[in-house]
């Protein structure tokens, strides 16, 4: 989610480096019920992905069963993945690195 | 046949069959029950779909953002569930056979997510949890996946009149 991820703060502040706040992780997943329009269509309403991204992002959910769709803090992921049960997508939080 | 029409950037038109109109009511409403009576129909796959864990392999996470958060999930698709029905039951005739609607914005966004769980909830009846699975293939079956299939394309053509 280009237009809404945090950006980590690396400036080096009074000798010591911020250390990067991105741990979590939206995951969606494949689903045998929702169309592919539809889910490219979440994706670029919801998180104003460009048509191309959104199709690419698509199309890992249904190849390879599952896409990270953005990357943040753990609260914001949560947020995102309310709004995808909302739309009726298969959708979990998860740490970045699991 | 094309269910929908887009009118101007913020409003579509839905045209229906009499038929058509009261089934999508019927599921919406059913959907709308569904969510209403959590409690008895706990365990029911067609609820864990609507309502799934945010969490897989954290039972603490998942518990904890499901009491924070279902309630209001459930909600609101009660409530896109009456706007479908209140939207369809303005519908006016516009030829012997078909019944026609507008949406706004905000019915097109309650459409949208509705017409998504009824999808859902008719899928899980028909235990299709793969893709691929062509659910029960008894009378009954055969007849809900006639009704699935329709409401893909209703879907379908749904998302078409929403492109620019």
């Amino acid at each position: 989610m280009p237009q809404t991820v945090e950006r980590t703060d690396t400036r080096t502040d009074s000798h010591r480096v911020v250390a990067p706040d991105l741990p979590w992780v939206t995951l969606v997943w494949n689903d045998p019920v929702n169309l592919m329009s539809y889910v490219s269509y979440v994706f670029r309403s919801y998180f104003g992905y460009p048509k191309a991204e959104a199709e690419r992002l698509m199309l890992q959910v249904h190849n390879h069963g599952r896409a990270v769709v953005a990357t943040g803090p753990r609260e914001a992921m949560e947020r995102h993945v309310e709004a995808m049960h909302n739309y009726g997508l298969m959708s979990t939080v998860s740490k970045a690195d699991s | 046949m094309r269910a929908f029409r887009r009118n101007t950037e913020a409003s579509l038109s839905a045209r229906f069959t009499a038929d058509e109109r009261s089934a999508i009511q019927s599921l919406a409403g059913q959907v709308a029950g569904l969510l209403s009576n959590r409690d008895s129909a706990a365990g029911d796959p067609a609820l864990t779909r609507l309502l799934p864990d945010a969490y897989r392999g954290d039972t603490y996470s998942a518990a904890e953002f499901r009491r924070f958060t279902e309630d209001s999930l459930a909600d609101n698709k009660i409530h896109n569930a009456a706007v479908v029905i209140d939207s369809l039951e303005r519908a006016t005739a516009s030829s012997a056979e078909w019944v026609e609607t507008t949406l706004d914005a905000s019915e097109i966004q309650s459409w949208l997510r509705c017409l998504t769980d009824i999808r859902l909830t008719v899928a899980a009846r028909l235990g299709i949890e793969a893709d691929g699975d062509e659910g029960a293939d008894d009378e009954e079956g055969l007849m809900l996946r006639e009704v699935y299939d329709w409401l893909g394309f209703v879907q379908g053509s749904f998302i078409e009149a929403l492109e620019p």
